[in-house]
C-alpha cells in the first residue's frame, strides 16, 4: 500500500534521525532482554546447584532461635546442641516411611601424604546404607569397612587423591588413617550436607574417634514419599510440643528453595526494571522523532485530506513510521542482547550452558515485543495528531 | 437527471466564531454551477473566496443554508463521506502544485486511484492522463522536484483527472507561474472544459478569469455579480 512505501521512504530520507532512534530502542532491548536472560541464567544456575536438595528436611538442635544451618563445616560448634538418639527415633518414627539419617559432623586437621601440608576439613559420619540415598559416587564403592573413607570431588581435585589414597586424620595423625574408597560426584551448594570439599567416614569410626555415642548433630530425612512441609510438621509437632522448650529447628529445604527462588525472581525483576528505563528513554525519542515527522509534514497532510485521504490513512502512515522504526530497531536488539547475554554468562557465570534455554528465548521475546509496543504507543499520539488536523488550517501550513 | 446540477449553494452562510465577536465569512451565497461550465469566482482579499472554495470543496460545511453535489447534500455528512465525496467527485489544483516529494511523478498521479481502490492501480491509467495533459514521458519516473513549475501543475492536472470528478477546483492555479507557461496551463484546462469537465477557478487575476465563460463576483461574503 501507498501509505506503508511513503512511511519507507520518510525513514530513508531521514536515515541519520531514524538510526538514532532506532539506536535508542536497540539499548533498551539489549538492556531489558540481557538483564532478563542474566537473571534466568543465575537462576538456572543456582538451581542446578541445589536440585539434590530439594527433597530434604533438615533437623538440627535447637539453638534459641532461627533454623538457619546450613549443614556442613560444623567444627567448632557447641557440644551441647545435640539431637538425642531418643529424639533421632521419634524422627525417624514420624517421617516414616522416609529414610531418616541422622548426621555426626565436625572439622579437623589432615595430612595427604608423607610431607604434605596440614589441611582443615570437614568431616561426616552417615550410616553406610543411608549414604547412597545422600549422594553419588563418580569413582570407586561405597566405604564398607572402619578404615575407608569416600571424598568430595573438589577435594579430591585440590589434592589429588585418587581411590586407594590415604588420608591422616587429626593433629599429628592421632585419629588414625582412612584410606579413600570412593571420590562422591559433585553436589554443588547444599543444605544438609556439604560434599565437595568433605570426607565421609563411617559413624562407627567417628564415634570412636571423637568419643561420641548416638548424639548426633543434625537429622536429614530425605522426602520421597509425601511433601517436605508435612513431614516438617509432623517432626515439629512431635518434638516441640512446648512452645517454651524447643528441641529441635526444622528446616525445609524445599520452602527454602522456594524462598532463595523468590528472591532471585525479584532480583531479576528488579534488573530488568533498570532496563526498561532506557527503553522509556527510547520511547521519548521515538515519540519526539514522531512529532518532528508530523510537524514537518503539515501541509502534506492537509493535501492528502483535502484529495480524499481518510483519517485512518493518514495515521496508518505515522504508525508504520513507528513500526519499522520499532521493529527493526528490536530485532537488531534481540540479537545483540544474545551476544550481550553471552558475554555476561561468560563472565560473571563462567559458562554459558544456561543460556540457550527456553528462559533465554522468552526474555529475548520480551524485550524485542516491548520495543515494538513501546514504538507503537509513542508514535499513537503523534499519529492521532496527524490524522486529526483540519485539513484547511494544514494546507494553509507554510 | 440533466438538469441536476454539478453544484449549487442555497443561501450559504458560514460565520467563525472568534473571541472578539463572530465574523461572517459568507452571508447568504447561492448559486449553481452546470455539468460542463468553465466559471471563475473573484473578489478582492478578505471578500469569502477562500471560504467559498473551502465549501465548493467539502473541507469545510456552511453554518447555515445547504451545498449539493450533483444532487447530494453535504451538511450532514459525515468527515469519512466528505473525504469520500472528495476523493470521488472533486479534482483539486493549487496554486503551489502540491505534489508529494516523496512519490514519483506515476505515483502521484496515482494516489487518488490507490485511495479509491485500496489496492496498486495500475501505472498505464496514470501515464495516459499524464499523456493526455502533455507532460513529457521521460519525466515520469522523475520525482516533482525535478519538474518545472509548469510541468509540476500538470502533474497536479493529471492527479485532479485521475478518477473522473465531477468538478475541477481551482485556486489561483498559474498563480506560481510564468505568464507563458501560465498561458499554456490555461489553454490546456479550456481544452479540457471543451471535452467536458467542469471547472470552478478561483483567481485574482482578470486576464486568467477570461479564459472561464462565466465569472461569480463576491465581495463582502456575498455575490455580487
Amino acid at each position: 500500500m501507498i501509505f506503508w512505501e511513503i512511511a519507507k521512504r520518510n525513514i530513508r530520507i531521514h536515515m541519520l534521525r531514524s538510526s538514532l532512534a532506532m539506536l535508542g530502542i536497540i539499548i533498551g532491548v539489549v538492556a531489558i532482554s540481557s538483564m532478563g536472560i542474566l537473571g534466568n541464567s543465575l537462576v538456572a544456575s543456582v538451581s542446578d546447584n541445589l536440585k539434590s536438595v530439594g527433597d530434604s528436611v533438615i533437623v538440627t538442635p535447637y539453638a534459641g532461635g532461627g533454623s538457619g544451618h546450613f549443614g556442613g563445616g560444623g567444627g567448632g560448634q557447641s557440644v551441647s546442641l545435640k539431637i538425642t538418639d531418643q529424639n533421632f527415633q521419634q524422627i525417624k518414627r514420624v517421617s516414616a516411611p522416609n529414610v531418616a539419617i541422622p548426621v555426626y559432623t565436625t572439622s579437623d586437621h589432615m595430612k595427604i601424604g608423607v610431607g604434605s601440608d596440614d589441611i582443615v576439613a570437614p568431616i561426616y559420619a552417615l550410616p553406610t546404607k543411608d549414604v547412597p540415598d545422600v549422594m553419588k559416587l563418580q569413582a570407586g564403592d561405597y566405604n564398607n569397612g572402619n578404615s575407608g573413607c569416600l571424598v568430595g570431588s573438589t577435594f579430591a581435585k585440590d589434592h589429588n587423591l585418587k581411590v586407594g589414597s590415604r588420608i591422616s586424620i587429626g593433629t599429628g595423625g592421632d585419629k588414625g588413617s582412612l584410606r579413600v574408597t570412593g571420590i562422591i560426584e559433585e553436589r554443588g551448594m547444599s543444605f544438609d550436607i556439604s560434599t565437595d570439599n568433605a570426607l565421609i567416614v563411617t559413624p562407627e569410626w567417628f564415634e570412636n574417634a571423637y568419643d561420641r555415642s548416638k548424639d548426633y548433630d543434625e537429622v536429614v530425612v530425605k522426602v520421597k514419599d509425601g511433601d517436605t512441609a508435612t513431614v516438617k510438621t509432623s517432626i515439629e509437632k512431635q518434638l516441640n510440643k512446648h512452645k517454651d522448650n524447643k528441641i529441635v529447628s526444622v528446616m525445609d529445604s524445599k520452602a527454602t528453595l522456594a524462598s532463595i527462588f523468590e528472591a532471585f525472581g525479584m532480583v531479576t525483576t528488579f534488573v530488568t526494571a533498570i532496563g526498561g528505563i532506557s527503553m522509556i528513554v527510547a520511547g521519548v525519542s521515538i515519540f519526539n522523532i514522531m512529532m518532528m515527522s508530523v510537524n514537518e509534514r503539515i501541509k502534506e497532510i492537509g493535501i492528502m485530506r483535502s484529495i480524499g485521504t481518510q483519517k485512518k490513512e493518514v495515521m496508518s502512515m505515522f504508525i508504520y513510521e513507528a513500526a519499522i522504526i520499532g521493529v527493526i530497531g528490536s530485532v537488531i536488539g534481540g540479537i545483540l542482547s544474545l551476544v550481550a547475554g553471552y558475554a555476561i554468562s561468560v563472565l560473571m557465570l563462567q559458562t554459558t550452558k544456561y543460556l540457550f534455554t527456553l528462559a533465554t528465548a522468552i526474555s529475548v521475546v520480551e524485550g524485542v515485543g516491548f520495543g515494538i509496543v513501546i514504538c507503537l504507543a509513542c508514535g499513537l499520539y503523534p499519529a492521532w495528531q496527524a490524522a486529526n488536523m483540519n485539513p484547511i488550517d494544514a494546507l494553509r501550513h507554510e | 437527471m440533466a438538469d441536476i446540477p454539478v453544484m449549487s449553494f442555497e443561501d450559504v452562510v458560514k460565520v467563525y466564531p472568534l473571541p472578539a465577536g463572530d465574523v461572517t465569512a459568507l452571508d447568504g451565497v447561492s448559486f449553481r454551477v452546470d455539468r460542463g461550465e468553465f466559471i471563475s469566482v473573484m473578489g478582492p482579499s478578505g471578500s469569502g473566496k477562500s471560504t467559498l472554495l473551502n465549501m465548493m470543496g467539502c473541507l469545510d460545511t456552511p453554518t447555515s443554508g445547504d451545498i449539493y453535489i450533483s444532487g447530494t447534500r453535504i451538511g450532514d455528512m459525515s468527515d469519512m463521506e466528505l473525504t469520500n465525496l472528495r476523493r470521488d467527485r472533486i479534482g483539486f489544483i493549487f496554486q503551489y502544485f502540491n505534489l508529494f516529494p516523496l512519490l514519483n511523478i506515476i505515483e502521484n498521479v496515482t494516489f487518488p486511484m490507490m485511495l479509491k481502490s485500496q489496492k496498486s492501480v495500475d501505472p498505464e491509467r496514470g501515464k495516459e492522463v499524464l499523456r493526455s495533459v502533455q507532460l513529457d514521458e521521460k519525466l515520469f519516473t522523475h520525482t516533482p522536484t525535478e519538474l518545472s513549475g509548469g510541468q509540476q501543475q500538470r502533474v497536479a492536472i493529471a492527479r485532479a483527472l485521475i478518477n473522473n470528478p465531477d468538478i475541477l477546483l481551482c485556486d489561483e492555479p498559474t498563480g506560481n507561474l510564468d505568464s507563458k507557461t501560465g498561458a499554456g496551463i490555461m489553454d490546456l484546462m479550456t481544452e479540457l472544459n471543451r471535452n467536458g469537465t467542469t471547472i470552478i477557478m478561483v483567481t485574482h487575476d482578470p486576464h486568467i478569469a477570461e479564459y472561464s465563460r462565466r465569472t461569480i463576483l463576491i465581495a463582502d461574503g456575498r455575490i455580487v455579480s
